[in-house]
C-alpha cells in the first residue's frame, strides 16, 4: 500500500509579522514548521505503516525550495521518501491551481492508494485544497476525520460534524483530511534525522508534471486578490481603567443594565 | 511585638504618596497579595495594605514613612515565588512593583537592556529576541514572573548550565535601601571592582536588603539554531550519569539538561491527557543545544544523541523547530501544575548537589520516600545538580502530613548536606526554609547575614522574618 | 466560458433529517442582498429525499427553490452531492453560488468548484457586489491573522464562496412572498458502492453548543494558567453563560476544542460576549464580532479586542473578575438570566 501525505510548510505562530508601514506580511524562512494538522496526517500514515506489512509513506509538498526542510522532517519522522514541487511556474497559485499540481504529482507517483492531509493549514485556513485534489483525481474524499480504519480496498472513517459524528466507508483510492484529535504526532528520531539528511528527494517542476504554465500559478488560478487591508473595526468603545475603587465594574454593570442584559 | 499596625493616618499618607487608587484595602484583594506559589496555608499571611508605587521616589517615601512608623514592608513582584519570600508574614505593607513595568532602554552598542522591575521575564526575553539578542535568564515561570523578582531571588531555570543564573546577566541596578535612600549600583560597565560587589550582594537577597527599581541586563547575540533532544532511559542512574559524559566525552556544554523521573512523567501524561513516548521509562532527559550555525548544532546533537544511545538511552527524539520543541517541553513545563492536580497540597523542595552526586541524592530521596511512604516525584535541572523533589500530601490529614513532612525534610536535608549539597538552588529560603537554614548553615555564616542585614536595615523594616531571624 | 450566460444568485440550503437547517436562512439573507444589488433572481438549492416545508425558503427571500432529490442524496456524501450540484449549476447557470462554511459546505463546495473549474473563496465574512464591474467581492481574514483579503473571480462562473455560519442574521420571514419550487429528480444516479454512509452518532459528551448560548464568557492566554482560566468558567457559571476560548487556550489544553471561537473554531453571535485576556487577532474576531454586545477585559490598552468592544476595562483579569463576580452576587434585585445546567461548562 502506498500512502501520500500532503504537507505544507507554514510559518511558526510567532513568525509572522506585519510591516507597520505597508501592512504587508513579512515572512522569513527561519522558524517555519510543518502545518500542524499535516503532522497529524503524517502520524496517521505512520500508524498505518506500523500496523501493516508493505506500507510505503511518501511526503508531498509544494512550495519554495526551503520547503525541502518540511519533507526531510517527514522523512526523519518515518516517511520513506517524498517529492517537492517547486519552481517559478507554481508561484501565485490559488487553491484550484495548487490542487491541479498536487493531483498531477500524485498521479505521477503512481499506485497511490490513500492520500492524507490536514483538514486545513494554519496560514491560509481554506481547507479547500484536499477536496479539490480528490475531485481532480476523481477519487472519493472524506473530511474532518478523527478516526480511520484501513482495510485492503476500503477505509472506514469517523468524521466530526455539527453535533456529532458520521461514520462512512469509502473505497480506495481515496483522500482523507484529518482533524487534530485523530492522534498525537510523534517526533523525529536521531536515526531518522541522519537518514533524512542523506535522503535524496526529487524536485519536480511543471514540465515533470506535464502541466503547462497556463494551468499553474496566477494564470491557472480563477481567483484574484483585489486588495489586502487591515480590518476597520468599528464600535464606539466605552473604555474604563481598572483601579481599586470598583468604579470600572460598577460602570460595566450599569452599562449592561441599560442594555437590559444583566 | 516591635511593629505597629497600619493605622488610618498611615493609609492617608500612603494615598498622598502613590495616589488613592493605588492603595488597596479590599480584604478579598489583599488575600491575593498574601500568598505566593507555595500551596500550604502555613505560608500565607494577609497584608494590612497593598501599595502600588510607580517610581523610586515614591518607594523611598514609603520606606521613610515605614521606618518612622515602624511598619514592616514586603516587596512583591508577580507572586510566583516558591519560598513565601514575598508573603508579609508579619503583616504591614506589601509594596507591589506591578505598575513599574516599562522597558526603559535597549542599548545595541553596549548590548544592554534597562528595565523596570515589574516587566515580566517573558517580555524581556521577547523584546531581546525580536531585536536579535538573547536574554539568557529563563526560569520556568518566565511567562508570568517579574524580572525584579528574578533579580531578588537570583532565579535559575532551564538555561543555567550554559548561561548561568540571573546574577550572571545583572550588571547594575537602581535600588531603594531599607532606610529610603536611592542609589545606583554598577551599570553598563562589564568589568567593575570598584569597592565591594554590591550588585551581587543585592542579587539573591530576597528583597531583604533593598527594593530594585531599575535593572541593567546584559544581552548576548541570539543563537540562530536550537535543537532539543528527548531521551527516555530505563534506569535513573543511567539517565543522570549521562550528564558528565556529555560534558567531558562530548566536550559540549548544552544550554540545558533537564530530567523527569517516572512519577513526574506519569503525572504529566495524566495532566495532558495524551500518551507520551516511552512513558513507562524510568526517566526522561531533555537536552538543549544552541549555536550560530546549523551544521554545528546538528553535529552537537548527533554527538550527544549517540552518547545517550551508547549509555542506556532507549531512543533519541530530536526537535529542531518550534512545533516539535513545544511538544517536547510541554511535558517538562506542565509537570508542576500536573502535580497540583494529583495533590493540591504539596511541598516542593529545591535541593542542589554537585552535579555528579545527583544519582546518590535521588537514591537517598527514594529511600526516604519508601521509608515514610510519601510519594516524592523528582524532576529538575540535571545539568546543574538542582533537584525539585516534591512531597505530595495526597489525602493525609493535616496532623499526619505535618509530622511526616518534617521528618522527611530533615532526613532529606541531612542526606543532601552529606553529599556536599545545599538547601536551595534557585527558589530561595524566604520564610519557608528559615528554620531549616538555622539548623543546617554554618553559624559563622548566619552571623554574617545578620550583620549585613542590621547594617543596612537597622529597624528591620524591609521584608522581616525572611532567611534568618536577626534577633 | 461565456460568463454572460450566467445569471442570478444561488445559495446552497442545508437540511438534516428533512428539516431545513437555520443556517439556510442566514445564506438567504446574504443572497437576497446580493441579488437585489444585481437586480437578479435568488434561488436556493437543497438536496435530500423528503424535505418539509420548502415554502419556508420562499418566505425567507428565495424566488426559486430547487429541491434536488435522489436515493443517493438522503444523507450527506461528498461524491453524490457534488455530482448533483455540478449538474444543477450547469443547468441553471447562476453567476454566484454560495454555501455556508459548515462541514458540509466546506467539503462539497471545493468538489463543485474543481468540477466546474471555477474559483472558490473559503470562510468569507463579507460579501458585496462591485458597483462598476457587477462582480462578487469576497472578503475573508487572511494569513497571519491581522489582515483581511478581498478576492474576486473575474473570468469564470459561477463565482463561489462559503460564508461563516452566524456571520449574518437569518433572513426576515414574510409569508406574503411567493416563488417557484421545482424538483430536480436526479434519481437515476444509483447509490454508489464507492461511498457508503454507515451511521450518524450524536455526540452525547459534546458539552453545550456554545452557538446557542445567549451569553458567552471567553478567555484567552492572558489568564496565564489553566487555573486562571477557571475564573472564566466561574463567571460563566454565575451568568448562566457558555464558555468560549481563544485558539491559544485550546492549544494549551485549558479548554477543549468545542469551546474554540474564531476562524478555526466556532462562530458565535450571542447577546453578550465577554472577552477576558483575549488580544483579539482577526481570526478570533471573525468568530465573534457579530455579537450584539461585546465586553472586553484586558491588561493591554492597545489590545485589538477593544476596537470591537462596546465596553472595555483595561485591567488585570485577576482583579476585575473577582470584583465583577462579587458585585454580581451582591447586586440587589439583579436580573440574572436563568443559569441552566446546559449552559454551564
Amino acid at each position: 500500500m502506498r500512502i501520500a501525505v500532503l504537507i505544507k510548510q507554514v510559518p511558526g505562530t510567532d513568525n509572522v509579522k506585519m510591516d507597520p508601514e505597508t501592512g504587508v506580511m513579512i515572512r522569513t524562512n527561519k522558524g517555519n514548521i510543518i502545518n500542524p494538522l499535516d503532522e497529524n496526517a503524517l502520524e496517521e500514515a505512520l500508524r498505518i505503516k506500523r500496523s501493516r506489512e508493505d506500507v510505503q509513506v511518501l511526503a508531498v509538498s509544494m512550495g519554495p525550495e526551503s520547503a525541502m526542510k518540511a519533507i526531510k522532517e517527514a522523512v526523519a519522522m518515518g516517511a520513506d521518501g517524498g517529492v517537492l514541487l517547486s519552481g517559478r511556474a507554481f508561484a501565485g497559485s490559488d487553491t484550484i491551481a495548487t490542487a491541479r499540481a498536487l493531483a498531477a504529482a500524485i498521479s505521477k507517483l503512481g499506485d497511490v492508494n490513500l492520500v492524507l492531509c490536514g483538514e486545513r493549514a494554519t496560514d491560509g485556513e481554506t481547507g479547500q485544497t484536499g477536496p479539490m485534489i480528490a475531485a481532480t483525481l476523481g477519487i472519493p474524499v472524506q473530511t474532518y476525520v478523527q478516526r480511520l480504519e484501513v482495510a485492503d480496498d476500503a477505509v472506514k472513517v469517523e468524521r466530526v460534524v455539527e453535533g456529532g459524528f458520521e461514520q462512512v466507508k469509502v473505497q480506495l483510492p481515496a483522500l482523507i483530511t484529518v482533524v487534530k484529535g485523530i492522534n498525537e504526532p510523534g517526533f523525529p528520531t536521531l536515526t531518522g534525522k541522519v537518514r533524512a539528511r542523506d535522503a535524496v528527494v526529487p524536485v519536480w517542476g511543471a514540465d515533470d508534471l506535464g502541466l503547462s504554465p497556463e494551468e499553474l500559478g496566477l494564470k491557472g488560478s480563477p481567483t484574484r486578490v483585489v486588495k489586502i487591508f487591515s480590518p476597520k473595526l468599528s464600535r464606539s468603545t466605552l473604555l474604563h481603567r481598572q483601579d481599586n475603587t470598583g468604579r470600572a465594574v460598577n460602570e460595566l454593570l450599569k452599562f449592561l443594565a441599560d442594555r437590559d442584559i444583566v | 511585638m516591635r511593629y505597629n499596625p497600619v493605622n488610618g493616618k498611615i493609609i492617608d499618607e500612603l494615598k498622598t504618596i502613590v495616589g488613592e487608587t493605588n492603595v488597596v484595602l479590599d480584604p478579598e484583594k489583599l488575600a491575593v497579595y498574601g500568598r505566593d506559589e507555595v500551596s500550604e496555608a502555613d505560608w500565607q499571611h494577609r497584608p494590612e495594605v497593598v501599595v502600588k508605587p510607580e517610581s523610586a521616589e515614591q518607594i523611598a517615601a514609603i520606606m521613610k514613612l515605614a521606618n518612622r512608623e515602624m511598619v514592616p514592608v514586603t516587596p512583591r513582584g508577580a507572586g510566583t515565588g516558591l519560598s513565601a519570600g514575598a508573603v508579609p508574614m508579619l503583616g504591614g505593607i506589601v509594596l507591589s512593583v506591578e505598575r513599574m513595568n516599562k522597558i526603559l532602554e535597549l542599548d545595541r552598542e553596549n548590548l544592554f537592556m534597562v528595565v523596570e522591575p515589574g516587566v515580566t521575564t517573558g517580555e524581556v526575553q521577547k523584546t531581546a529576541r525580536e531585536a536579535g539578542y538573547l536574554y539568557a535568564g529563563d526560569p520556568c515561570s518566565a511567562d508570568s514572573s517579574f524580572i525584579g523578582g528574578n533579580v531578588a531571588e537570583n532565579a535559575g531555570g532551564n538555561k543555567a548550565v550554559k548561561y548561568g543564573t540571573t546574577s550572571r546577566h545583572v550588571y547594575g541596578m537602581e535600588v531603594v535601601l531599607p532606610t529610603g535612600e536611592i542609589t545606583t549600583l554598577g551599570g553598563k560597565c562589564v568589568k567593575d571592582v570598584t569597592g565591594y560587589d554590591l550588585v551581587h550582594l543585592m542579587t539573591g537577597s530576597e528583597g531583604t536588603l533593598g527594593i530594585v527599581t531599575k535593572v541593567f541586563l546584559k544581552l548576548l547575540p541570539l543563537p540562530q539554531y536550537v535543537a532539543d533532544l528527548l531521551v527516555p532511559f530505563d534506569d535513573m542512574q543511567k539517565a543522570i550519569n549521562i550528564v558528565p559524559v556529555i560534558m567531558t566525552h562530548g566536550g559540549i556544554i548544552p544550554t540545558s539538561v533537564e530530567f523527569m523521573d517516572s512519577l513526574s512523567i506519569k503525572a504529566a501524561e495524566m495532566y495532558l491527557n495524551q500518551k507520551l513516548p516511552y512513558s513507562d521509562a524510568a526517566a526522561y532527559v531533555i537536552i538543549e543545544v544552541d549555536g550560530s550555525s546549523e551544521r554545528q548544532v546538528e553535529e552537537d546533537y548527533e554527538t550527544i544523541g549517540n552518547l545517550c544511545l551508547k549509555n542506556g538511552g532507549l531512543e533519541v527524539f530530536v526537535a529542531d523547530n518550534k512545533s516539535t520543541q513545544d511538544r517536547i517541553w510541554k511535558a517538562r513545563k506542565c509537570y508542576a501544575e500536573a502535580l497540583r492536580v494529583i495533590s493540591p497540597v504539596y511541598c516542593m523542595e529545591d535541593i542542589v548537589v554537585p552535579t555528579n552526586r545527583i544519582p546518590q541524592a535521588l537514591e537517598e530521596i527514594n529511600r526516604i520516600a519508601a521509608k515514610y511512604a510519601v510519594k516524592i516525584p523528582c524532576a529538575g535541572h540535571a545539568g546543574d545538580g538542582n533537584i525539585h523533589a516534591t512531597l505530595l500530601r495526597e489525602n493525609r490529614d493535616e496532623q499526619t502530613w505535618h509530622e511526616v513532612k518534617e521528618k522527611v525534610l530533615d532526613e532529606m536535608y541531612r542526606a543532601v548536606y552529606a553529599l556536599g549539597g545545599n538547601l536551595s538552588g534557585e527558589h530561595g529560603i524566604g520564610a519557608k526554609r528559615k528554620e531549616a537554614l538555622a539548623r543546617f548553615m554554618d553559624p559563622v555564616q548566619l552571623n554574617m547575614i545578620r550583620s549585613i542585614k542590621k547594617a543596612l536595615d537597622p529597624n528591620l523594616i524591609l521584608n522581616p522574618g525572611k532567611i534568618v531571624d536577626v534577633e | 466560458m461565456d460568463i454572460q450566460n450566467y445569471k442570478g444568485v444561488m445559495v446552497l440550503g442545508e437540511q438534516k433529517d428533512g428539516h431545513i437547517r437555520p443556517v439556510t436562512f442566514e445564506l438567504l439573507n446574504r443572497g437576497r442582498d446580493l441579488a437585489d444589488k444585481l437586480g437578479v433572481e435568488l434561488s436556493c438549492s437543497i438536496l435530500g429525499n423528503e424535505i418539509e416545508d420548502l415554502t419556508e425558503i420562499i418566505y425567507r427571500g428565495a424566488d426559486k427553490v430547487f429541491h434536488v432529490a435522489g436515493p443517493a442524496l438522503a444523507g450527506f456524501l461528498p461524491g453524490p452531492y457534488a455530482r448533483a450540484l455540478v449538474r444543477l449549476v450547469q443547468e441553471e447557470r447562476p453567476e454566484i453560488f454560495i454555501a455556508a462554511a459548515t462541514t458540509t459546505g466546506r467539503t462539497v463546495m471545493p468538489l463543485v468548484a474543481a468540477g466546474l473549474k471555477t474559483g472558490l473563496t473559503a470562510d468569507c465574512t463579507l460579501l458585496d457586489i462591485d458597483d462598476k464591474e457587477k462582480i462578487l467581492l469576497q472578503t475573508r481574514p487572511a494569513i497571519g491573522g491581522n489582515i483581511m483579503a478581498t478576492i474576486k473571480t473575474p473570468f469564470t462562473r459561477p463565482q463561489m464562496a462559503t460564508v461563516r455560519p452566524r456571520s449574518a442574521r437569518p433572513a426576515h420571514r414574510d409569508e406574503s412572498r411567493t416563488g417557484l419550487i421545482s424538483v430536480k429528480n436526479y434519481g437515476d444516479s444509483p447509490v454508489s458502492a464507492v461511498e457508503r454512509f454507515l451511521a450518524y452518532v450524536p455526540d452525547a459528551t459534546q458539552e453545550v453548543s456554545i452557538e446557542d448560548a445567549d451569553i458567552i464568557v471567553a478567555g484567552g492566554k492572558g489568564l496565564k494558567t489553566r487555573d486562571g482560566f477557571k475564573l472564566v468558567e466561574e463567571l460563566a457559571r454565575l451568568l448562566g453563560a457558555g464558555v468560549g476560548a481563544s485558539r491559544d487556550v485550546v492549544d494549551l489544553g485549558w479548554a477543549s476544542y468545542p469551546h474554540q471561537i474564531g476562524l478555526s473554531g466556532k462562530t458565535v453571535s450571542p447577546k453578550l460576549y465577554i472577552a477576558v485576556g483575549i488580544s483579539g487577532k482577526v481570526q478570533h474576531l471573525a468568530g465573534m464580532q457579530t455579537s450584539e454586545t461585546i465586553v472586553a477585559i484586558n491588561r493591554d490598552p492597545e489590545a485589538q479586542i477593544f476596537q470591537v468592544a462596546d465596553f472595555g476595562i483595561v485591567g488585570d483579569a485577576f482583579e476585575v473578575l473577582p470584583e465583577l463576580m462579587g458585585a454580581l452576587k451582591n447586586a440587589p434585585g439583579r436580573r440574572l438570566r436563568e443559569g441552566s445546567e446546559d449552559n454551564a461548562l
